[in-house]
């Protein structure tokens, strides 16, 4: 499949308002104006998106939710925290192609009845901010943004808001709550944002790619975005592939694909002399696939068959000198760090595993801590307020489950018995 | 009332639509614990421990946050919740210090009494507890002026937070750092500075927020008896418990050890001002008025029986009324109840005929208080409790419902300073301040123009010092009296603690005056004196209510949530078995179990 998404994302003005116009820039968005709002959520549900932040919920459906009857007014959030390891799509088309964006902001708002989108963009993101502000403002001075938009009638704002830099806030409540200059902590649902979202009003949460591909929806049609993937599983897919291959990146294709083409094509396999151990498909917070699962499709549908779940699609490859205690001492160290400490099993537990696993690492471990390790984050998952908690014991449970040997070598030896020892230790000295 | 019906634990639940599973099973006597829900705060979700499994959701609820509706199952004791619930205690004790003795909220605690009934029985965890003692921060501090903060027994459930922010209007705690890390702080570690800061001792479910009033002084089984009294220092009247120590009568110390809030949603919701709940020391303090005193002709005041005191003062006043009928003037405090207001009303009616209330002035003190413009809980600035009842009887100008502001004693004033007054006879059962100012008072009669002091209240105050009788009385935990309340509602207080010394119970020191004084008095309680109002005024509906007024006695104390919180009560009535539940009268553990359920423990 032609990349749609990143086709043009290494020419050096491809964020420009200019040469965006030039490649049918803000044609979706005079497409959209001409139908009705309701059509434009037709369209989008025809055609298949599912949101693209993690949970793969369907975007028309999301946007019908939106309570329209609401006298409040209505927003888009659009989710631009980007922080699940592994992950770094959306920060290429913020940087890249900041027009498509802001013309699938516009177009949501309108679809929606909002008047407002604001991007939240991670902490950490100061030059996407620059990026983002910039092509806003070409946008207001060129009439896509700002009052009666078009000729139309809409009006259409477009604000820019950089958070403070935590992975929670990338929970679309959470992200609510820091938008409102609150702590990053998530909310209670129900409500959903869709009823009670920002300021209490209707709120559409859409992440930057799902966002960025309702232009093309509305550009080429429903059916054509549908017919781009397999079925349930429309329109072009961006994967973000790290760790143990030659070529790391972003690459955009249809979610026909399958993990070993993305692996062992796109990314050219893990390098000389090394053998592939475990995937993990989705961002850290998924399940591992084994080698022997490579040929699953990467899509929603496909990977969830296997057992796993397409997540973020930061697919972490990891090759036979991967320690699997460290890779979940590692994970943890991040967990235990970004957990916002609302609830008591995440904020409690993530620091005891963290311990834990530390305590195996550094060859003090004993057999029955391994129990232990398995029943806290059963204690763990199901039990806490926001989906962190799942995904914060996930690591742990993926690698017990099948890496269970490797544990019993660590406490057995007192140390780590794969040849990259280095980890170890600095894993040790490297704590706070 | 629109109601819902469902099921908890297999028994059928009948509720007002739009309460939580929690609610449903407060209000049933079931027993699920939760923490960061408290009924005046609100719903936060996040302490985990109320989970409950309800039929055709895929994962465990928490009770809290869901609603009730028709037909919904929900099961408490099933083995996944029991084991789901023992997981999320077991992570609010990994990190605890369980310093329970020495924990001001130790034997009242509900991290300990849920953590027996429903937490696992041994801990897991093999690594040192997390301490918040690093650079810079300390993990136990001065938390304002009224209030400490032990950051190591913190459970997170931002109870105070919340109350800081939604209650008082002006968030001024707030979590720190996050995860594993957050802790409960102020700006700067200024801690709080509000007017209801006591609350947050009520509110903290563990002992992290603790009052200095009552640090270490006192333990739950060391408090026999409680008292659910009204607080009279302001015009509010809030709903309390008085709680009294066991202790030997030559012992020192005090027996009032502390004031709780009771809740009344008409009145005080479930809070008290700290005025309320921390300046009572005077009640039992140095300053109190044991004996009657009577100044000597060298001008000390020396201690006399009440035999003499009263034949003298007898003496005294008849002459100056004699001399000059209009002479004779009295002053009352608003801290006066109806029954001590209308026993001077009588007192000079009988003696000098219906013009006698003509000399009654009644005042108090007017103060505005500082508090935040959005506050739930306003007090008002009427530091007394009986403006409103002065009013009923005539005494002061208006009806109960107009505004009330500062007192005018501006004509007695003027009288006493042009040497009009040959006696002046004050009542203040109050605090100290509660006439107002008073140094005009102690002016004229040391510099001449007031021949006659008579001072009847509770403390050696300098206007008692001034005067030439004192007459010891009692203070509104050791008596029984009645008030009306800037609202105009009628409530009466307890008799908490005996008077000290020999003072007396104030009617009973009028009756025993205007006997001698030669008033056909013959009330024989304070309840006889109610009677007796209810009939003289038998137009003020808002009086009629006196005959029927019921007054509390001292009870024997469990706990103070049994007490002061009915929301949280059903759980003492739960553990403490000998206690009847509160409500249905239905024993819990007599209720058949769902199959596979596990029994709760024995406490
Ligand atoms: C702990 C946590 C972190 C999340 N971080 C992100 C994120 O960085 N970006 C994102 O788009 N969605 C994130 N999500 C998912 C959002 O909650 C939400 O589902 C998503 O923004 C919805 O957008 P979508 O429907 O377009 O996928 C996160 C969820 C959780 C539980
Ligand atoms: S699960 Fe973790 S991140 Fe989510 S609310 Fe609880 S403590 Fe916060
Ligand atoms: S100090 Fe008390 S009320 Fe405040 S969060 Fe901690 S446990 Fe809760
Ligand atoms: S508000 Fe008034 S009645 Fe209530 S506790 Fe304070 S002083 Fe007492
Ligand atoms: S009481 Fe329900 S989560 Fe705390």
């Amino acid at each position: 499949m032609e990349p749609l998404l990143t086709r043009y994302v290494r020419e050096p003005n491809a964020f420009t308002l200019d040469f965006y116009l030039r490649h049918q820039g803000y044609e979706g968005f005079r497409k959209a104006l001409a139908m009705t709002p309701d059509e434009v959520i037709e369209a989008v549900k025809a055609s298949g998106l599912r949101g693209r932040g993690g949970a793969g919920f369907p975007t028309g459906m999301k946007w019908q939710f939106v309570d329209k009857k609401s006298p409040n007014p209505k927003y888009i959030a659009c989710n631009a925290d980007e922080s699940e390891p592994g992950t770094f799509k959306d920060h290429l088309l913020m940087e890249r192609n900041p027009h498509l964006l802001i013309e699938g902001c516009a177009i949501g708002c309108y679809a929606i009845g909002a008047k407002i989108a604001y991007i939240y963009v991670r902490g950490e993101f100061l030059h996407v901010q620059e990026v983002l502000e910039r092509a806003i403002a070409e946008a207001y001075a060129r009439g896509f943004l700002g009052r009666n938009v078009l000729g139309s009638g809409f009006d259409c704002d477009v604000y820019v808001h950089r958070g403070a830099g935590a992975y929670e806030a990338g929970e679309e409540t959470a992200l609510l709550e820091s938008l409102e200059g609150k702590r990053a902590q998530p909310r209670n649902k129900p409500p959903f944002p869709a009823v009670v979202g920002l300021y209490n009003c209707p709120t559409a949460v859409n992440n930057v790619e799902t966002l960025s591909n309702v232009p093309l929806i509305l550009l080429n049609g429903a059916e054509w975005f549908a017919g781009l993937g397999p079925e349930k599983n429309g329109g072009p897919k961006l994967y973000c592939v790290s760790g143990h291959v030659r070529r790391p990146g972003v690459y955009e294709a249809s979610m026909k694909i399958t993990l070993r083409e993305l692996i062992e094509g796109h990314a050219g396999g893990v390098r000389e002399g090394r053998t592939l151990k475990a995937v993990i498909p989705g961002g850290s917070s998924v399940p591992c696939l084994l080698p022997d699962q490579l040929d699953t499709q990467a899509s929603f549908d496909g990977i969830q068959k296997a057992g796993s779940l397409l997540g973020s699609a930061g697919i972490v490859v990891l090759d036979d000198t991967t320690c699997m205690v460290w890779l979940a001492e590692n994970l943890l160290h991040f967990y235990r760090h970004e957990s916002c400490g609302k609830c008591t099993p995440c904020r409690e537990g993530t620091d005891w595993l963290h311990k834990i696993l530390r305590r195996i690492e550094g060859g003090g471990g004993q057999l029955r801590d391994l129990d232990l390790l398995s029943s806290i984050s059963g204690n763990v998952a199901g039990k806490t307020l926001c989906a962190f908690g799942d995904a914060a014991v996930t690591p742990v449970l993926t690698t017990l489950k099948h890496f269970r040997h490797e544990y019993e070598a660590h406490i057995r030896e007192g140390r780590c018995t794969l040849p990259a020892p280095w980890r170890a230790t600095r894993a040790l000295e490297g704590v706070h | 009332m629109e109601t819902v019906t469902l099921t908890i634990d297999g028994r059928q639940v009948t509720i007002e639509k739009g309460k939580t599973v929690l609610q449903a099973a407060i209000e049933s006597g079931i027993s699920v614990p939760y923490y960061c829900y408290h009924p005046g705060i609100g719903i936060d979700g996040s302490c985990r421990v109320c989970i409950v499994k309800i039929e055709k959701m895929p994962k465990l609820q928490t009770s809290c946050s869901t609603v009730c509706t028709e037909g919904m199952a929900v099961s408490t004791r099933t083995p996944d919740v029991v084991e789901a619930r023992a997981g999320v205690f077991e992570f609010l004790l990994i990190n605890h210090p369980l310093d329970c003795p020495v924990c001001d909220k130790g034997g009242e605690c509900p991290l300990q009494d849920f953590s027996y009934a429903f937490g696992p029985d041994l801990s897991r965890m093999d690594f040192p507890r997390r301490v918040f003692d690093g650079d810079g921060v300390r993990g136990d501090v001065d938390f304002g002026p009224t209030l400490m903060l032990n950051r190591q027994r913190c459970i997170l459930c931002t109870r105070c937070v919340r109350f800081m922010r939604d209650v008082d209007a002006d968030a001024q705690i707030n979590i720190i750092d996050r995860g594993y890390g957050s802790e409960i702080a102020t700006f700067q570690e200024e801690g709080v500075h509000s007017l209801i800061s006591g609350n947050l001792m009520d509110v903290c479910p563990v002992g992290a927020i603790t009052t200095r009033d009552y640090r270490f002084k006192s333990r739950p089984w060391d408090n026999p008896l409680a008292a659910d009294t009204i607080c009279t220092q302001c015009a509010k009247g809030c709903n309390v418990t008085a709680w009294i120590k066991a202790k030997p009568e030559w012992a020192k110390g005090s027996q009032l050890i502390r004031f709780t809030p009771r809740l009344n949603p008409d009145v005080n919701d479930y809070w008290m001002c700290d005025i309320g709940r921390f300046e009572y020391h005077w009640i039992e303090g140095e300053r109190r008025v044991r004996k009657p005193l009577e100044r000597q002709a060298s001008g000390v005041q020396q201690p006399v029986s009440w035999d003499d005191v009263t034949a003298k003062l007898c003496d005294r006043l008849a002459a100056a009324g004699t001399s000059n009928p209009d002479g004779v003037r009295f002053l009352l405090s608003a801290h006066a109840s109806h029954e001590e207001l209308f026993l001077f009303k009588r007192l000079t009616e009988e003696l000098v005929g219906e013009s006698g209330p003509a000399a009654i002035s009644v005042s108090w003190r007017y103060r505005e208080k500082q508090q935040p413009a959005g506050t739930k809980f306003k007090v008002p600035a009427v530091d007394a409790p009986n403006v409103n009842g002065a009013r009923m009887l005539g005494l002061v100008p208006g009806a109960p419902g107009d505004e009330v502001r500062g007192a005018d004693v501006t004509a007695l004033r003027q009288a006493v300073e042009a040497g009009r007054v040959t006696a002046l006879y004050v009542f203040d059962p109050g605090p100290d301040g509660s006439l107002g100012d008073t140094t005009w008072i102690v002016e004229a009669r040391t510099r001449g123009p007031l021949p006659l002091l008579i001072v009847q209240g509770v403390l050696l105050t300098d206007l008692a010092r001034a005067a030439d009788f004192v007459l010891p009385g009692a203070s509104y935990v050791e008596k029984e009296a009645s008030y009306t309340n800037g609202h105009g509602r009628l409530q009466g207080t307890t008799r908490a603690i005996p008077t000290p010394g020999d003072a007396m119970e104030d009617w009973q020191i009028l009756v025993n005056l205007g006997t001698a004084l030669g008033v056909a008095f013959d009330y024989k309680s304070a309840a006889h004196v109610r009677s007796d109002v209810t009939g003289r005024f038998s137009t003020i509906t808002e009086l009629q209510g006196l005959s029927t007024l019921a007054f509390n006695k001292p009870m024997e104390a469990r706990h103070w949530l049994q007490a002061s919180n009915p929301s949280e009560r059903w759980k003492w009535d739960f553990m403490f078995q000998d206690l009847p539940p509160v409500k249905g009268n239905v024993d819990p553990t007599s209720l058949p179990l769902p199959p596979g359920a596990i029994p709760l423990k024995e406490v």
